[in-house]
């Protein structure tokens, strides 16, 4: 253990890092299950998706293209399966829902080995974001950094939205009483394919974000998915703050514990969660109170 | 509360039938099959107990299985317990992680419930994965499986394995039934269908869900003892959520709430993975897209459905039978 000051600042860029990455995956499951009290399971397999997306496009057209096309690919994805199953499942309870997303799980898992294999895809980080910078006398990789300011962003932009707009308002109407917003003349169904559709978009940017870092593997779908549960039922379904506090929770348990206590490291954030199922049930900041 | 019906007793001796039928005639590989389904139809009786009883769904049936086998290990290998007295150990430890679990999480519900019994059996996992006691992710080896040459059985040979497997079954599935008949069965049902009446009549909610989970608990345990002894090698992957997953998965395809079903959807699963891996390897491609069929039908999975459809027709007839038969008895005493 040391307590030269670089070792603490590489440790909690390296949590920031790690959590603004579950953020871009954990606020659109949060909002979706807020908002419609729907359990998408196949969220990671989406973000897996985006990967492969980005990994396939940056081999055509570089880094950034695959950057941007992630998102839309997902997202179209994400209109597909709300025609296909989404919709009818609307009315099932939680448990067929987490059935039909985990089935999904399996289906989209295998189509991606189908379509690209099993041989993990790297992709290089674009010339813009490579090397490293000197920050708080340490070097750390621009890429790393970029993610925590585009993690940052989209944190700020979707406060934004939800605090300041028409549409963010008629969003947190109906996550606190759906059937209310309706009777108000608002369209909640469409609403909810808004949402559902830049949640999707927002794990395929997660994907694309973290194909650099990690190696673009089939099963890296459902490796995300309990991290990112595990985020969303600290933090407390369908809330903003709930995805922050969450993701900034698991970063710094997971960081922190895997360098200063690293026998527990992989218990703690279980026994976290544990602890918040019992003294909290409905996690620490839930949307509705 | 669980009850028999004809169509069910049919479906049991059915099972029973095709199992003993199957552990005398088939081959070394065909009885391999047969023990795998034998133990995967216990862990699914042990969670359809729970689900389908108690609303319970638990997503850590997997790791407490996995308790259980670890816990044999441990106790023949480690501390040199005879194997008999291990597989007692085994199920009364696993018992006993599976009602603290069932306390903890008896306030959860919903998804709230999924997700706590998935912290709790992911922790198992990167516990064991983790810690060199349990061999970490090398797994442990060198297990030894019960002696019965005392009644003249070897275990070591895969048909008299298959056979103590099948007899095993037997038990656990009539102590899930005795289980679920008793007051403690009838209570957790009354929970599932009213907390807040049963709450009301005075019930203790949390004793009932959690003694039951507990119980359920111990039959997990035993199918993880026995898969210890089968493999005679356990590695953290019995933990893994994903068998739990794939244990609900086979609840879903069977019918949840029938006990029989799951067995049937147990072994259905196993025989359709041994044959679609010999046509494809995208064998989770086909459980996927079979499972989202069998959920969007609405059918309660394939015994439910032919219960839904046959179950009615039989029954009728059936009961037409006795009170035929009654109507004779009559005009006979008379």
């Amino acid at each position: 253990m040391s307590l030269d000051p670089g070792f603490w600042a590489l440790q909690t860029l390296n949590a920031l890092q790690l959590s603004m990455l579950l953020f871009l995956l954990s606020i659109g499951l949060t909002v979706i299950f807020g908002l419609m009290h729907f359990v998408n399971l196949a969220h990671g397999s989406l973000y897996a998706l985006g990967a492969y997306v980005a990994a396939a496009a940056a081999t055509v057209g570089g880094y950034w293209t695959g950057f941007f096309l992630a998102p839309v690919a997902v997202a179209g994805m994400g209109i597909l399966l709300y025609g296909g199953l989404i919709k009818r499942m609307r009315k099932s309870g939680p448990m067929a829902q987490v059935l039909v997303t985990f089935g999904l799980i399996f289906a989209l898992l295998d189509l991606t080995r189908i379509v690209w294999g099993d041989i993990a895809l790297a992709i290089e980080v674009p010339s813009l974001l490579a090397g490293r910078v000197s920050l708080f006398g340490i070097d750390y990789p621009v890429y790393r950094l970029f993610i925590i300011a585009l993690g940052l962003a989209i944190f700020a932009a979707l406060a934004m939205v939800l605090k300041r707009t028409q549409i963010g308002a008629m969003i947190r109407a109906g996550v606190d009483n759906d059937a209310m917003a309706a009777c108000l003349g608002i369209n909640v169904e469409r609403l909810f394919f808004i949402v559902f559709c830049v949640g999707c978009a927002l794990a395929g940017l997660a994907g694309a974000v973290a194909a650099p870092l990690l190696s673009v593997t089939p099963d890296m779908g459902l490796q995300i998915l309990i991290p990112t549960l595990i985020v969303i039922v600290i933090g407390g379904l369908g809330s903003l703050q709930g995805a922050i506090a969450g993701s900034l929770i698991f970063g710094f348990v997971q960081t922190f514990g895997a360098v200063l206590a690293p026998q527990l490291a992989s218990v703690l954030i279980y026994a976290l969660l544990a602890a918040v199922l019992v003294i909290r049930p409905m996690g620490l900041f839930p949307a509705k109170g | 509360m669980f009850q028999h019906s004809a169509l069910r007793y049919t479906a049991l001796i059915l099972l029973a039938v095709g199992a003993f039928a199957q552990a005398v005639t088939a081959g070394y590989f065909g009885l391999e099959v047969l023990t795998e389904i034998l133990l995967l139809a216990m862990l699914v009786l042990a969670l359809d107990m729970v689900a389908g009883f108690g609303g319970m769904v638990s997503l850590c049936h997997g790791a407490l299985m996995g308790v259980g086998a670890y816990a044999y290990a441990i106790l023949t290998t480690k501390a040199g317990l005879a194997p008999p007295v291990a597989l007692g150990g085994s199920i009364a430890v696993t018992g006993a992680a599976a009602w603290v679990i069932g306390a903890i999480g008896a306030r959860a519900h919903g998804i709230y419930f999924i997700m706590a019994t998935l912290a709790f059996g992911q922790m198992a996992y990167s516990y064991v994965f983790e810690a060199p006691f349990f061999g970490g992710d090398d797994g442990m080896g060198g297990i030894p499986r019960i002696d019965l040459s005392l009644i003249g059985l070897d275990l070591n040979d895969s048909r008299s394995f298959a056979l103590f497997c099948l007899a095993l079954l037997g038990a656990a599935y009539g102590a899930a039934v005795l289980i679920l008949r008793s007051g403690l069965g009838r209570s957790l049902t009354g929970v599932m269908h009213n907390e807040q009446r049963m709450r009301a009549l005075g019930l203790t909610v949390w004793r009932v869900k959690a003694d039951v989970f507990g119980l359920s608990g111990m039959i997990a345990g035993l199918a993880g003892a026995l898969a210890a002894q089968h493999v005679m090698y356990i590695s953290p992957g019995l933990l893994a959520w994903t068998v739990s997953g794939e244990a609900l998965v086979v609840v879903i395809l069977g019918g949840l709430g029938t006990l029989v079903g799951p067995m049937i959807g147990a072994a259905a699963f196993v025989i359709l993975k041994h044959e679609v891996s010999n046509v494809t390897s995208h064998w989770h491609l086909v459980v996927g897209v079979l499972l989202i069929a069998v959920v969007m039908s609405r059918a309660n999975g394939l015994f439910g459905w032919i219960e839904a459809r046959w179950g009615a027709r039989l029954e009728r007839r059936l009961s037409d039978m006795t009170r035929k038969s009654d109507a004779e008895e009559i005009t006979t005493d008379a």
